[in-house]
């Protein structure tokens, strides 16, 4: 399609647009971190020009940025210390991410390659699995991981976790190697191949780019869980929203510091999604099979 | 090496009957097309021979043995799927080697089979790439080279030529065909394209929604087409058929349709007023200005080695191929001069042939 210089403006004037969009809420969430507290609401906002300091992150992470060490007394008392907060919030996301992805891989290909009965019946079972809402099972999984000994513990979340995770994570995965063709198993079979020779050898490589993305969204989930990380917890581990929550408190919201620990929240999950966005983008089938 | 045979062999997926009570026999060494429309069941049949399906009724022999619970890879036959199913992920070697591989043979083996396939396929240069690195034609040989490796006692072709260009075609065709006359082993190709099954096959089996329709030699199929199916289905351009109706006593039996009069070979036996169907090779039509039989030309085609015509005779249409140019205009009257001896003679009811 030949575009007219016209066409080509509006285009691109359009993608900047939707950018800023998504790319603005972001930037003045940053902002925020930085600013002092008098200048967070000034009317009119300040969005370019303020004064800048380190503070909410030296209270949040209790470090000293070499800037003068934070007035004291905050909303919830006494210096946050966030740093063991933002690892647990990394040993869930990682672990979590990494059973539910390992479980799901070998569910979807079995569901993908092999006829049994119900086949059907399976998967929808599967997905209804995600249609009750996670609030009704809140109670009865307190008091069940309290029997079992998981309630405050890294096992507990994780696994809580990869299980919310693994109905879509099934589906998703799924739907990637129903678009491997299965002509190539076939031909495989015929070789000689066992399937599990079959799937890690052959099948794998070529789903890569799908397991990466489903890592992404298993991982984006478990960094922002709520509930759980909130109701199956008490002080042994936080993950990161809980901990921001508290800066909520009914003296005052401490904006300041939920900014700058929203900010450094973001650079864990960026560092995954960029390891993994090589195989993202890489093509799914890289020719086998002539189009 | 093997003969592989059918035995009343029926699929149905569902509720959905495929194919039914298949039965014929491929001997050793054999060259055979599976022909006929797509969806008629030719890839579910040489799936079940190879062991992708299980086979619902019947037995299918490989070698003389029973082959319904045998898995895959003891079957011993080789196939090349449609889509060539390459391992994307492993280069063309590899690719080729893998089946050696899997049986642990040792790396000097490997390397030399591998070696003489590519060798035998033109494909030495490429060794080192990966499939996505290869042309239409390329990946098609290395399909082969995958299947040739092995050395199975049968090959399975499943329209290896269809993704290619008409050129490329024309050259695999030989290609597979000599590649076959040197190994001699039992292949079974399928296809929907009736000049591959003319030019390769050591015998054809046209088969139309699950069902055989005629087997035989390539000559066999085309001069004595056993029903109207078969006769429609091979021959380019397509035959024509006339509707109309026999008259006469036996001996000097004239086919009648509209105000046209064909004589036919003194030796049809076919009852006096029977309704039949009367199907004429286009090249078996002879057109010059005195022919017996005489029709208005519609439309001339050249191909530049021969001339297409269309031409009606009393408003029926018929198609006429002539050698050379021929100075025909749409509006002209020609004469025609058929040969009794190539006429073929269906029964309209049954359509199956009674000539
Ligand atoms: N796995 C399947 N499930 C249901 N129907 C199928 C399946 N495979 C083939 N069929 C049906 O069987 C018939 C024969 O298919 P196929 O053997 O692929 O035909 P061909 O190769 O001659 O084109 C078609 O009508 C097709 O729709
Ligand atoms: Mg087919």
């Amino acid at each position: 399609m030949v575009l007219t210089p016209a066409q080509r403006i509006l285009r691109a004037l359009v993608a900047w647009a939707v950018v800023m969009l998504f790319a603005f809420p972001i930037y003045y969430w940053i902002t925020v971190s930085i600013k002092l507290g008098r200048d967070i609401f000034a009317i009119p906002p300040k969005i370019f020009s303020f004064e800048t300091s380190a503070k909410s992150y030296e209270e949040v992470f209790g470090i000293s940025l070499g800037f003068e060490k934070g007035i004291a007394v905050l909303p919830g008392g006494g210096d946050f210390y966030m740093a063991p907060r933002l690892m647990d919030s990394i040993i869930i996301a990682v672990f979590s991410t990494a059973v539910a992805v390992l479980v799901a891989t070998l569910a979807a290909y079995a569901l993908s390659r092999m006829r049994f009965r119900g086949q059907h019946h399976f998967v929808f079972w599967i997905l209804s699995t995600r249609m009750m809402p996670p609030v009704a099972v809140a109670i009865p999984m307190f008091f069940i991981y309290k029997d079992f000994g998981l309630l405050d513990t890294y096992t507990g979340i994780v696994l809580v976790h990869a299980l919310m995770n693994m109905p879509l994570a099934v589906l998703l995965l799924k739907s990637f190697f129903d678009d491997i063709p299965k002509e190539i198993d076939e031909a495989a079979l015929i070789d000689g191949a066992s399937r599990f020779l079959i799937f890690r050898k052959l099948v794998l490589p070529m789903a890569l780019g799908g397991i990466a993305a489903t890592a992404v969204l298993c991982f984006i989930f478990s960094w922002t869980e709520f509930l759980f990380a909130l109701t199956l917890t008490q002080t042994s581990l936080k993950t990161v929203p809980v901990v921001s929550s508290t800066f909520v408190t009914s003296t005052g919201t401490a904006w300041g510091n939920m900014a700058a620990l929203g900010t450094a929240a973001m650079l864990p999950a960026f560092v995954f999604i960029l390891l993994v966005q090589k195989n993202l983008v890489r093509g799914l089938t890289l020719g086998s099979v002539k189009q | 090496m093997a003969s592989v045979e059918y035995v009343n062999v029926g699929k149905s997926f569902g509720a959905v009957k495929v194919m039914e009570d298949i039965s014929f026999t491929i001997s050793d060494q054999k060259f055979v097309v599976l022909l006929g429309p797509s969806g008629c069941g030719k890839t579910t049949l040489l799936r079940m021979t190879a062991g992708l399906e299980t086979i619902a009724d019947g037995e299918i022999h490989i070698g003389g043995k029973r082959m319904n619970n045998v898995h895959p890879r003891d079957r011993d036959i080789a196939m090349v799927f449609q889509n060539y199913a390459l391992y994307p992920t492993l280069k063309v070697f590899d690719n080729i080697a893998f089946s050696l591989q899997v049986r642990r043979q040792s790396k000097d083996e490997v390397k030399k089979q591998v070696e003489w396939a590519a060798e035998l396929l033109n494909l030495t240069p490429y060794l080192a790439r990966y499939p996505k690195e290869l042309s239409g034609g390329q990946r098609q040989r290395v399909a082969m080279g995958r299947a040739l490796v092995r050395h199975p006692q049968v090959f399975l072709f499943d329209e290896p030529l269809s993704n290619l260009d008409a050129k490329l075609r024309g050259q695999m065709r030989y290609e597979i065909r000599r590649l076959h006359d040197r190994l001699q082993t039992t292949t079974i190709y399928v296809t929907h394209d009736q000049i591959e099954a003319m030019t390769m096959a050591d015998e054809i089996v046209v088969m139309r929604d699950g069902e055989i329709e005629q087997i035989g030699t390539p000559e066999e199929i085309y001069d004595r087409p056993a029903n109207c199916f078969v006769a429609d289905f091979i021959g380019s351009p397509s035959i024509n058929f006339l509707k109309g109706e026999i008259q006469g006593t036996a001996g000097q039996q004239t086919f009648h349709a509209g105000g046209m009069v064909l004589p036919l070979p003194a030796q049809t036996k076919a009852e006096p007023g029977q309704k039949v169907t009367c199907g004429i090779r286009p090249v078996d039509i002879a057109v010059g200005p005195d022919g017996p039989v005489k029709a208005e030309v519609v439309l001339v085609e050249s191909t530049g080695a021969e001339s297409h015509l269309l031409l009606t005779i009393d408003g029926q249409e018929i198609r006429a191929v002539a050698q050379g140019r021929l100075r025909a205009r749409p509006g002209d009257i020609c004469g025609l001069s058929i040969d009794p001896a190539t006429l073929h003679l269906f029964d309209a009811g049954s359509e199956q042939r009674i000539n």
